[in-house]
Parts: structure tokens; C-alpha cells; sequence
């Protein structure tokens, strides 16, 4: 079993793909949201999630206490704070990075964005992150690389992060502003929009080039 | 019994506080301190604060306050450890806002880790209970995930304290005042009887999906009484048989200092 990479805190950037967020511009302006996010939407990941490469991600638990009907996955770049950051610019944002790392966020279909989604977001061991950290001196634009999803060997999602409504830095410095960010701490600096579905016993890999391949396998089920 | 944890002469100690508020150190012995004097630094009474689960319209007169309709399903949020100060310490207003305000809350600190926990046992995993003040910065609301992180995860807006008292010293959490007084003036009251998903519910309700683990914890939500706080303000709030909870406001450059 590897070793849990995150220290204190797991925050995750939704709706950061500049591709649905134009599909959902008209949802927007309409109840209950009623205008577009002007800030980054932010959620965490809390210690319970947490997870490592190659170990089984439990089947969530639906909201008659049964298994889910359904699950989806999300792969994201994972940022690495290295040095305390607290309030600092989009320039210099990057300097307080360690390294990078993958996450990958299992939830529950993303419905609604409205509330906290304790349910859909925050199930046991539906947060694994890893396989390693790569320096962030290896990375010269973090904004260039792309997140692949495959399930069973086939790519069914492909992600630039030319697509990041954020980008890595301004989402750094923004989130420096609202929290203090500590070493260790880890960052999803955002997802495809179309989360893909999976089933039980799916075998997934979160994949970006340069940095690695996150595999986890769906469990079964609960009778 | 009631357990802090306080800073002195640059040391953390682990001290219990007796029936006349001096502080003990961890054999019972008298620090010569008294939990009125100023000469040390109150700290976080949960050493290694895990994940908070806090509680949104929890109270059904605060809920008509802000024009909500009372949930059917906990509106529950969660927050992170950089959000916790102890008693008597500072929080901050952010700048070019109009509108900052406290939330009393009764807090439930989980002692043992523990999944599908039938309400009945809850009580059992309850290690004992604080005070907090969540605060609320209603000026960045937005309609997703609500509240948001950037209203309700700020740098020093959850002073917690001044203790956590064990859960057997108070056998019945259900009607509980609370009251907040900002610079002596009583401005939030309420009974946690009016409390819509009690503490028992809660445990039950998030390890459903979820496994507790000891440091969690659940702040129950706030009655209604909603007032604006400036720099220089003390609020204090308190809740029957737990304490009494006291944080000064200053502005975003005194918190932040050479950050700011």
C-alpha cells in the first residue's frame, strides 16, 4: 500500500471547465443558481475519502442507505503546496508549489450544485491521490498538460487544461486568499465536466503524461 | 470534567480546569493559573481537529430569519481547521464588506471512529462537547455549494472553545441556552430544544455514508439573532453548562499583518 500523500486538507475546484460551463450558461441565470459563479466553486475532499494508488475505491452508498445507483469519476492535476502560502498573487503562485500529483474524485452524479454535497462528494475512500509527486521543477506549464480517463483500458475522457476556467496559478492565489495554505496540502485544480460513469469492478486510471497513472478498481456492491 | 489546552511561557499544555476555574495540569496538580487571568494563550481545546461537518438552518426561527424554509434533509457543510482560533482570541473582518455575523453553536467533538451508528449508540462515540462561533461572511454567498468555502472557510472564523466538558457531564444536550451578547449587549438567544436534526440524528444521519473518526466534529447550527460585526468588537457566546466563548474582531490588515 503507498502512503497517503495529502496532509491536512483535500480541496476540489467544480465547474472549472470552461467547455461546460458554456453548455450550462442558460442553467445559470435560472433558479436556483440565478447568475454564474464569479469565484472559483470549491468543495472538499475530507480525511475519510482519502486514498492510494491500486487499492479498491468502496461502492457508495445511496440515499436509502443501499448502494448508489450510480457512480461517476473525475480526474484532476493535483498541486502540491510546498511552503505556506497566504494571500499570494497569481504571479508568483507557482513558486509555492512542491509538486504535482493526480486525483481523482469519485462521487455520486453530479446533480445539483446548489448545496454542499456531503453525500455525493464525501463517501469513504472515494478520494485517491498518487501515484507519486513530481517535482514542480519537472512541469514548466501545468497549464499545458491534459487529465485521460480510462476504464478498462479505453479512454473515455480526454481533458487540456487549456480548458480551466482557472488556471493552476489563479487558483492557488485565489484560494491563498480565503484560506492559508499549508505544506502538504493538496489542491484538484479542476475536472472534465462530464464526469464518467463507472460500474463495480471497473478498473480506472487517471492518467496525465508527465507526471503518471493513478489506477484504482471499483468494489463491488454491498449485498 | 473540563479539558483545554492553553499556551504558557511558550509551551502547549494539556490542563483540566476545577470547580473554581483554576487550571490543572495533566496530574491534577495547580498551575497557579486561573481561567480568568491573561497571562496565556487559550488554543483549539481539540488538539488534532479532523473533519468539521457544521450544520446550515439548523434552527427553525433562523431559517424564517433568512427567509429559508426549514430543510427535510440536514444542510450540512463542511469547514477545515484553518478556520479555528481559541477563546479570547482575534478573528477578522474582511475588507469592503457590509455585512459579518456570528453564529453561536453547541458543538459535538466524536471520540471514536465509527460507520452506519444507529441513533440510539450515537451518544456513545460523543467524546464531549464545545462551544464555537461560525462566523459568516454573507457579502460572498453565491448559489453553489452553498454556503461556500469562501464564506465559511476563512482564516480564524471559528474560534472554538474555551473547553471541550465530557458528554457524561452533560447527560442532556436537548435544551441548552444560548445566548450571544456583542460588547455586553445580549443580541442572539435561543434553546437548543429548538434544535430541527439533534445531535443523536446527526451522528446517525452522516455515518451513514460516512466514518467518524475521533477529533470530527459537528457544529449543531444557530438560532436566530443575526447582527453585524465591526473591528473592535467582542462577541461572546455562550451556551448553558458548556461555557462561554469570547473573540475579539480586528480588521483584515491587523490579522494579516506583513501577509496582508
Amino acid at each position: 500500500m503507498t502512503e497517503n500523500l495529502v496532509s491536512s486538507k483535500l480541496v476540489c475546484v467544480a465547474l472549472n471547465d470552461t467547455t461546460q460551463r458554456a453548455a450550462m450558461a442558460a442553467a445559470f441565470t435560472d433558479a436556483p443558481y440565478k447568475q454564474a459563479p464569479t469565484q472559483p466553486v470549491l468543495y472538499y475532499k475530507p480525511r475519510n475519502t482519502w486514498n492510494t494508488h491500486g487499492q479498491v475505491v468502496p461502492w457508495a452508498i445511496g440515499g436509502d442507505g443501499g448502494a448508489a445507483d450510480a457512480m461517476v469519476v473525475g480526474g484532476s492535476l493535483g498541486v502540491v503546496i510546498g511552503k505556506t502560502a497566504c494571500r499570494v498573487s497569481a504571479e508568483q503562485a507557482l513558486s509555492y508549489v512542491q509538486g504535482y500529483t493526480l486525483v481523482a474524485d469519485y462521487s455520486l452524479p453530479e446533480v445539483s450544485y446548489y448545496r454542499p454535497d456531503i453525500r455525493g462528494k464525501c463517501q469513504d475512500g472515494t478520494a485517491p491521490v498518487g501515484p507519486q509527486v513530481t517535482t514542480a521543477d519537472a512541469i514548466t506549464d501545468p497549464d499545458a498538460l491534459e487529465v485521460l480517463v480510462h476504464v478498462n483500458g479505453a479512454c473515455q475522457s480526454h481533458f487540456p487544461l487549456s480548458r480551466l476556467h482557472d488556471n493552476v496559478a489563479n487558483i492557488i492565489a485565489k484560494l491563498s486568499h480565503i484560506m492559508t495554505l499549508q505544506p502538504g496540502e493538496v489542491i484538484a485544480t479542476g475536472f472534465c465536466g462530464e464526469r464518467t460513469p463507472v460500474q463495480p469492478g471497473d478498473t480506472v486510471a487517471i492518467e496525465i503524461g508527465a507526471i503518471g497513472t493513478l489506477v484504482n478498481t471499483l468494489g463491488e456492491r454491498a449485498a | 470534567m473540563r479539558h483545554a489546552r492553553i499556551k504558557h511561557n511558550d509551551r502547549v499544555l494539556k490542563v483540566t480546569l476545577d470547580e473554581t476555574d483554576q487550571l490543572l495540569d495533566t496530574n491534577g496538580q495547580p498551575l497557579g493559573l486561573h481561567a480568568n487571568d491573561e497571562g496565556f494563550e487559550w488554543l483549539s481545546p481539540v488538539a488534532e481537529p479532523g473533519t468539521i461537518f457544521a450544520l446550515g438552518l439548523n434552527y427553525a426561527d433562523h431559517a424564517s430569519e433568512l427567509a429559508f424554509e426549514p430543510p427535510k434533509e440536514p444542510l450540512v457543510f463542511l469547514k477545515h481547521a484553518n478556520c479555528i482560533t481559541g477563546h479570547k482570541q482575534t478573528s477578522y473582518r474582511p475588507d469592503n464588506i457590509d455585512f459579518q455575523h456570528y453564529e453561536c453553536e453547541l458543538v459535538a467533538v466524536i471520540g471514536k471512529t465509527g460507520k452506519h451508528i444507529q441513533r440510539e449508540d450515537a451518544l456513545d462515540y460523543v467524546a464531549g462537547y464545545t462551544i464555537c462561533n461560525d462566523f459568516a461572511i454573507r457579502d460572498y454567498l453565491e448559489n453553489y455549494y452553498r454556503p461556500n468555502l469562501r464564506v465559511k472557510s476563512r482564516d480564524s472564523l471559528m474560534p472554538l472553545g474555551p473547553w471541550l466538558v465530557d458528554r457524561d457531564d452533560v447527560p442532556d444536550v436537548s435544551d441548552l441556552r444560548l445566548t450571544t451578547h456583542v460588547n455586553g449587549e445580549l443580541t442572539q438567544e435561543g434553546t437548543t430544544r429548538d434544535m430541527i436534526f439533534d445531535v443523536p440524528f446527526l451522528i446517525e444521519y452522516l455515518s451513514a455514508t460516512m466514518t467518524l473518526n475521533p477529533g470530527d466534529m459537528i457544529a449543531t447550527g444557530t438560532p436566530k439573532g443575526l447582527k453585524d460585526m465591526q473591528p473592535g468588537d467582542v462577541v461572546r457566546c455562550e451556551v448553558e453548562r458548556i461555557g462561554a466563548l469570547e473573540t475579539r474582531i480586528v480588521s483584515e490588515q491587523t490579522y494579516y499583518g506583513t501577509h496582508y
